[in-house]
């Protein structure tokens, strides 16, 4: 299994596909708060925001295939592109959402190694290959696959596991609150967050909106955290650190996790404890108070778009507050500046191969 | 050594720099000569030279993604890890592969 690096395959799609929800979110967000709405009617007359939602939610549509397209091109390099995209348009229409269409990307992506590497044909016909034969073959036959078979159980899938989450009341929602603002808040936009991220933008597309706000509230977290502890005591915190969270809250404010990453590395186990920990407590009351947010990503700017957005800024400022408090409490005065060379932690490289 | 290397994360605007300076600084350090490509969201940028590909004794390809352009590494011997080795461990990694590189 490990041969495959179907991890590999998913994050490179990802990678290709948060251009796309952050534009088509932001653009949503735009024009709702500018009072636009889809445009049902090309014919009659519309709106600057009216244009903008309806180009945001024209971008949503996109999520499917440019996965799909991102996981067959991982797999079978730029062949796979051509019909990942068409194996992403299937699960947008049969409902299977970007779960059906990370799934159509695997099963074409290896479809098509497998035809590259079985199909002999003659000199002349070298070039009907790529063009023709390779995209032609592996789109009807893993396009019928997903319209007759595989559309049928994620289709199941996508259904229960959409009105699991909307049902889910109380308690429940309270930990589906907190395992979803963990993980967001864990690795600072690395793949832990990216899971969870995914997770809530594939719920965004059928509706389910409270993941998005734990996942929005919990990436707003460690950089708010992180600050609010060095400005209760900056003495526990050195020039470098400072510098680092300088930088680091203005990131948080437009969502973006990563400024906080220096901040961690100096001092990973408090640093990602307490920022997993807030991270917890704000997606609880996120779930608990039921806000949701129509979009993505966006930061503070999106907040007057959401659902019950007093409910967000008070799940924001408890898991702040929660993350200060364990830092502040855990944190230690630098006996000296840290040096930028810091120790390295022991890995195992047995499995590092040195190829060709 | 002489070592090239590509750096490339999922998000493409945040580990993938911190790996290539960890690697930079990491080589250097050890008194290795290294070039690091980035692959990231933004595009490839400081781009390795042929020159530099056709004198290094080994290629470090740090990317939790697929990276473009591998066939330039073609008869190079390879080394292909995700961004978090290099981040935590740099200099392990590269004394790894000198010894069993044998140089």
């Amino acid at each position: 299994m490990k041969k495959l690096q179907l991890k590999k395959h998913a994050l490179t799609a990802i990678s290709y596909m948060l251009p796309l929800v952050v534009t088509a979110g932001l653009l949503i967000a735009i024009g709702n708060l500018t009072d636009g709405s889809v445009i049902s009617d090309y014919k009659a007359p519309y709106s600057i925001p009216d244009a903008l939602v309806s180009l945001g939610v024209l971008g949503m549509g996109l999520i499917a295939p440019v996965m799909a397209a991102g996981v067959s091109y991982s797999i079978a390099d730029r062949p796979g592109i051509a019909p990942g995209l068409f194996m992403g348009l299937i699960a947008n229409s049969i409902g299977a959402g970007f779960l059906g269409g990370m799934l159509g990307g695997y099963l074409v992506g290896y479809f098509i190694n497998w035809l590259k590497a079985s199909i002999k044909v003659p000199k002349w016909a070298e070039g009907l290959m790529p063009m023709m034969i390779v995209p032609m073959v592996s789109t009807t036959v893993i396009g019928l696959l997903m319209f007759f078979v595989l559309g049928v159980p994620i289709v199941w899938l996508s259904d229960w596991l959409t009105s699991t989450l909307r049902g889910l009341q109380g308690g429940s929602s309270f930990i589906f609150g907190a395992v979803m603002g963990g993980m967001a808040a864990f690795d600072f936009g690395g793949p832990v967050n990216k899971v969870a991220s995914l997770f809530a933008d594939g719920l965004l597309l059928e509706g389910v909106l409270g993941p998005e706000a734990c996942k929005i509230c919990a990436s707003m977290i460690p950089p708010f955290g992180v600050t609010l502890a060095w400005i209760i005591n900056k003495k526990k915190y050195t020039k470098q650190e400072a510098d680092n969270i300088k930088i680091a809250f203005p990131m948080g404010i437009c969502m973006i996790t990563e400024g906080v990453i220096p901040i961690a590395a100096n001092d990973p186990i408090r640093v990602i404890g307490a920022c997993t920990a807030g991270g917890a407590l704000g997606g609880a009351l996120i779930m608990l108070m039921g806000v949701g947010s129509p979009v993505p990503s966006g930061g503070m700017f999106i907040v007057p778009a959401m659902d019950n957005p007093v409910g967000f800024l008070i799940a924001l400022g408890a898991g702040t507050v929660l993350t200060a408090a364990i830092l502040v409490i855990t944190k230690k005065v630098p006996v000296e500046t840290p040096i930028v060379d810091e120790e390295e932690e022991e890995l195992d490289f047995s499995e590092v191969v040195i190829t060709g | 050594m002489k070592i090239v290397g590509i750096a490339a994360c999922t998000s493409g605007i945040a580990h993938t720099y911190i790996a290539k300076e960890k690697l930079l600084r990491a080589a250097e350090s050890l008194g290795h000569e290294i070039h690091v490509e980035t692959q990231g969201t933004i595009g490839t940028e400081d781009e390795l030279q042929l020159d530099d590909i056709k004198n290094a004794d080994v290629v470090i390809i740090a990317a939790d993604i697929k990276v473009g352009g591998k066939e330039r590494f073609k008869g190079k011997k390879i080394v292909e890890v995700p961004t978090h080795v290099v981040i935590k461990s740099p200099k392990g990694l590269i004394n790894k592969i000198q010894q069993d590189l044998g140089l």
